[in-house]
């Protein structure tokens, strides 16, 4: 008889200790709340990988990205991708070296090389794209390259480009209107001449 | 009450008329239309509460969203509408092999056993749709339609793991209805009425008038009612019915879509069920619990929804909170603790009528 006394008392007590607990926890929400609203919050990354500075590193291989008023069009990059997901389209300039404001062309890159071509279309379709890096190598303007790590400077890490669409990952690098641009440009000059 | 106030104001238009079949039928149907309107509306908030008050004892944050878009809304508000288009939408399948029209019937059996009994719960002085002066024996004897509904279920599906749920359920509503019973019966004991209204303006005048704390034994009778209640509308931890880890779902376990809503709105309005007898047999039901304060129809209707509301999160906690029982602990707990001790209750309370009464 005592015993089943004991027992009921045990178990309230136990029962009002664990009811305790929750109640604790559920009031004090904002400090031990562990969930991270993903989109909107993100851990902070790492300073520094193991022992490397990202200087060090000669390539994060995160997300592919085309400085386009560098981009000379040589199609050296289109030609080392494994995988063909590099799409290049070009037309010559009418005059080389020279800047075509009306669609946005710079006429000579930052190293000094004075263009020849107009590049119409720079596609990377980064759903096929294996991150190989050599595409890189080749790039006699350096104006392609892996994006964060040793480019930091030139273009900020960017490893989280999920989109709700498949389309929405390729990537279209070439000015807005360059094509219908040019075209018109040189059907100009041809009745001119 | 309700009823029969719309029955009267619907008659004063017609003064030619005394007797008027159709006008009684609009009076019956306006406030279960409303009462309908009211139990879907309860049962959002209910999710939603459920959904937060879970995610906070866990440490996490529960729905959230920034936009209407593609989010749940601000703060995940959204979230039960978007359940509840989820669970319209879904296919709504019957197993081949099901009885069918058992199997249709049992979703409408317990939402109707659920919704009746919302028809003699006080909300206010004035405002309940049938004051009928046998309302607490009335809110029991329809507590246990439940019991039907849920083996039709379990049997119809053809299914053992429906089976077994059924036939639990079925043990474990018929023996928490006993000790649940004998609290009860302590209430009519004390207040000598079954009617619903009387009972609450027996508890008339501040906190310590109301029954919990009448003596130690309505005391313990309380929780024995509101543990019994919890047991009987099948929620953790007392959901052997629908244990998920041992028998998949229990009896709604090949419902889908807008028959297995209405088991999950049934569960959240006997719920409310359960917390309204607790809260009007024990609690005070629409009084204030300072005296001669805050007294009008608007705060009873207010004080008893809060009431409700706090019994019904308590519920929350207690599934949040406790592991399930298993099948004898659950028979053990029912039988050897609430059932004798239920009854020396009701021994307690003649006697301190006796001396201090």
């Amino acid at each position: 008889m005592v015993k089943y006394f004991q027992n009921i008392w045990i178990t309230l007590t136990t029962l009002l200790k664990g009811m305790g607990i929750t109640l604790v926890h559920m009031l004090k929400i904002k400090r031990d709340n562990v969930t991270l609203q993903y989109p909107e919050e993100k851990w902070p990354r790492p300073e520094r990988n193991i022992g490397f500075d990202h200087d060090n590193y000669n390539v994060i291989r995160s997300r592919l990205h085309v400085d386009m008023d560098d981009c000379i069009g040589c199609l050296k990059c289109e030609r080392a991708c494994p995988v063909d997901c590099i799409k290049i389209d070009t037309v010559k300039v009418p005059s080389r070296g020279e800047d075509i404001k009306e669609i946005g062309h710079v006429g000579v890159t930052s190293n000094g090389t004075r263009k020849a071509m107009v590049v119409t279309r720079f596609d990377i379709d980064m759903t096929e794209c294996c991150y190989c890096n050599l595409c890189v190598y080749p790039c006699p303007e350096e104006c392609i390259y892996m994006t964060g790590g040793p480019n930091a400077k030139k273009h900020p890490i960017d490893y989280e480009f999920s989109e709700y669409d498949r389309s929405e990952l390729v990537y279209r690098f070439a000015k807005q209107g360059s094509k219908d641009g040019i075209e018109r440009i040189m059907a100009e000059q041809e009745a001119e001449d | 009450m309700t009823v029969d106030n719309l029955y009267n104001w619907l008659m004063g238009f017609f003064p030619g008329i005394t007797e008027s079949p159709i006008l009684l039928i609009i009076a019956i149907l306006v406030p279960c239309l409303a009462l309908f309107l009211f139990i879907a509306l309860y049962a959002l908030v209910a999710i939603y509460g459920e959904l937060k008050v879970s995610s906070f004892m866990q440490d996490r944050v529960g729905p959230m969203g920034q936009g209407v878009g593609l989010h749940a809304g601000k703060w995940g508000l959204l979230q039960p509408v978007a359940d509840a288009l989820k669970l319209l939408t879904k296919e709504d399948l019957i197993p081949e092999k099901a009885d069918k029209t058992l199997f249709i019937m049992a979703p409408f059996m317990i939402f109707i056993g659920a919704f009746i009994a919302f028809v003699a719960i006080p909300f206010g002085e004035t405002l309940i749709i049938a004051d009928l002066n046998i309302g607490i024996f009335y809110l029991l004897a329809v507590g246990s339609l439940a019991v039907i509904a849920l083996i039709l279920a379990g049997w119809s599906s053809n299914n053992k793991w429906s089976l077994y749920g059924g036939m639990r359920s079925a043990a474990q509503i018929i023996s928490y209805e006993i000790p649940a019973g004998v609290s009860i019966v302590i209430v009519i004991m004390l207040t000598g009425t079954l009617n619903m209204q009387d009972i609450i303006k027996y508890q008339d005048g501040g906190l310590f008038n109301w029954l919990i704390f009448a003596n130690p034994f309505t005391f313990i009778a309380f929780f024995i009612y509101f543990i019994s209640g919890i047991a009987e509308t099948n929620r953790t931890p007392f959901d052997i019915p629908e244990a998920e880890s041992e028998i998949v779902g229990g009896f709604h376990t090949e419902y889908s879509g807008m028959r297995f809503a209405f088991f999950f709105l049934s569960e959240y309005a006997n719920m409310f069920v359960v917390s309204g007898i607790a809260s009007t047999g024990f609690l005070g039901g629409w009084q204030s619990p300072i005296s001669g304060y805050f007294n009008t129809p608007s705060w009873g209707v207010f004080w008893m929804l809060s009431k409700i509301m706090f019994l019904v999160f308590v519920m929350m906690w207690f599934r949040w909170t406790f592991p399930r029982l298993r099948v004898d602990q659950l028979m053990n707990v029912c039988w050897k603790v609430f059932l004798p001790i239920g009854l020396l209750n009701i021994f307690g309370v003649g006697i301190w009528t006796l001396i201090f009464g």
